[in-house]
């Protein structure tokens, strides 16, 4: 896994502030703002040249990804997902402060959806430092490969 | 409903050919509405009813095209109200079917212009390029037997790049098609019956499948065949636009807006077989 997304217990808070080309977005953990998520996902696609199957998977699973974590958010905690573009793959991770120390069950029809839109989903939940302070983080990661043109 | 029997619009499927070409399907409804609700008995007359006066859809569709919203789309929301019309006529009130028809189809075609309006101003040139690309993005996905890229079809249409990225990011600001209420009127024939094994078994190994399964099966009859064919049959938006006839960016829009409910349903589920 890239250093990207999963990074060190250390970095969790920032999400791999090593990368330079990614792009962070940090809003609060509520459904209303899937839209802003989803937009910037089908934006970065659609520049990469993805075929359109997957420039729609890619946007379906962000969202999906997004609405799991923002379900099992603490109280007023912040969403922080980033974007990292490669040549034939797009790479996304999201973390929030969770209520639970659970992981989000990939046994869900939501995983399901997950691994159906994507060619890598993990999700896992470690003690670590988010925007929003210590405690239990959730991390979905997710990445899309290029099938086409590239 | 409809206005008097007397009065006739005018237009291509009301001309004296198309009269004439419904015709012999007017002692169905008769028969039709002889057989109790629960008749499987009605399920190959209401078939055959609906197929018979598929043209009339057709004509009505074709009729709105041109206004920002792909044939095909026009066509298949057509055909909701014809299938509409076919249910609840009542042909011992005394119109005849075509005059009970004609205005409810429309109002269904309508409808979805009003529920698939662009949800910003959205402006006519992006609106026209949107459109532009959803058909390329068919022809292209047949010849390439996969969805086409935003360069490929910037290089089919002659736009350039950046044209067709503003195209489809305009396709963003284009609401939801909102088909569920005409949909889920529709309760009785199960053409897709053939799907729900695959989706029954595949369910199997889902945790909150008991709760999955009546929300699925609440789903509009194409919602769930898309459900069902992406998620559980693996197919791609491309194929199931293909398979259902309707184009990617459609069922793009349907696909969203379904895991959309059912997450919704799945949330205010009473906790319990979840993660705890």
């Amino acid at each position: 896994m890239s250093e990207f997304l999963s990074g060190t217990e250390a970095d969790t808070g920032t999400l791999g502030e090593r990368d330079p080309d990614g792009i962070e977005l940090r809003l609060a953990a509520r459904l209303e703002h899937l839209p802003i998520i989803r937009s910037v996902a089908a934006n970065l696609a659609i520049r990469a040249d993805f075929d359109l199957d997957s420039i729609a998977d890619l946007k379906l699973a962000v969202d999906e990804a997004c609405s799991t974590l923002i379900t099992r958010a603490a109280d007023g905690a912040t969403l922080s997902c980033r974007f990292l573009v490669r040549p034939n793959e797009i790479q996304f991770g999201a973390i929030v402060l969770s209520t639970s120390d659970q992981e989000p069950s990939r046994e869900s029809f939501g995983w399901r959806v997950l691994s159906t839109l994507t060619d890598h989903a993990d999700t896992w939940v470690e003690d670590g430092i988010s925007p929003d302070g210590k405690g239990p983080v959730a991390h979905i990661e997710l990445i899309k490969r290029k099938i086409a043109g590239g | 409903m409809s206005g008097t029997t007397g009065s006739r619009a005018s237009g291509p499927w009301r001309s004296e050919s198309s009269d004439s070409e419904y015709e012999h399907l007017t002692p169905l409804f008769v028969k039709l509405a002889a057989i109790e609700a629960d008749d499987p008995r009605r399920v190959p007359l209401r078939d055959q009813l609906v197929t018979g006066h598929l043209p009339l859809a057709e004509h009505i569709a074709t009729r709105f095209s041109h206004r920002g919203v792909p044939r095909e789309d026009l066509v298949q929301v057509a055909t909701v109200g014809l299938i509409n019309a076919v249910d609840r006529f009542e042909p011992d009130r005394g119109s005849d079917f075509l005059s009970f028809a004609v205005p409810t189809i429309m109002g269904e075609v309508r409808r979805h212009f009003r529920d698939a309006s662009w949800s910003m101003r959205v402006p006519r040139r992006l609106k026209e390029l949107n459109l532009a690309i959803s058909a390329a993005s068919g022809e292209l996905a047949q010849r390439l037997g996969r969805a086409p890229t935003p360069s490929e079809i910037a290089q089919h249409l002659d736009l350039s790049q950046e044209d067709v990225y503003e195209g489809l990011e305009a396709g963003n600001a284009y609401h939801s098609v909102s088909l569920d209420e005409a949909l889920s009127a529709d309760s009785d024939s199960d053409p897709l019956a053939d799907t729900l094994g695959e989706e029954d078994a595949a369910l199997e190994g889902v945790e909150n499948h008991e709760s999955l399964r009546p929300m699925i099966e609440q789903l509009p009859e194409r919602e769930r065949q898309i459900l069902t064919l992406r998620f559980f049959m693996n197919m791609t938006q491309t194929q199931i636009a293909e398979r259902v006839g309707i184009s990617q960016m459609h069922v793009s829009r349907l696909l969203a807006r379904t895991l959309q409910r059912l997450r919704e349903g799945l949330m205010s589920e009473p906790a319990g077989h979840d993660v705890d």
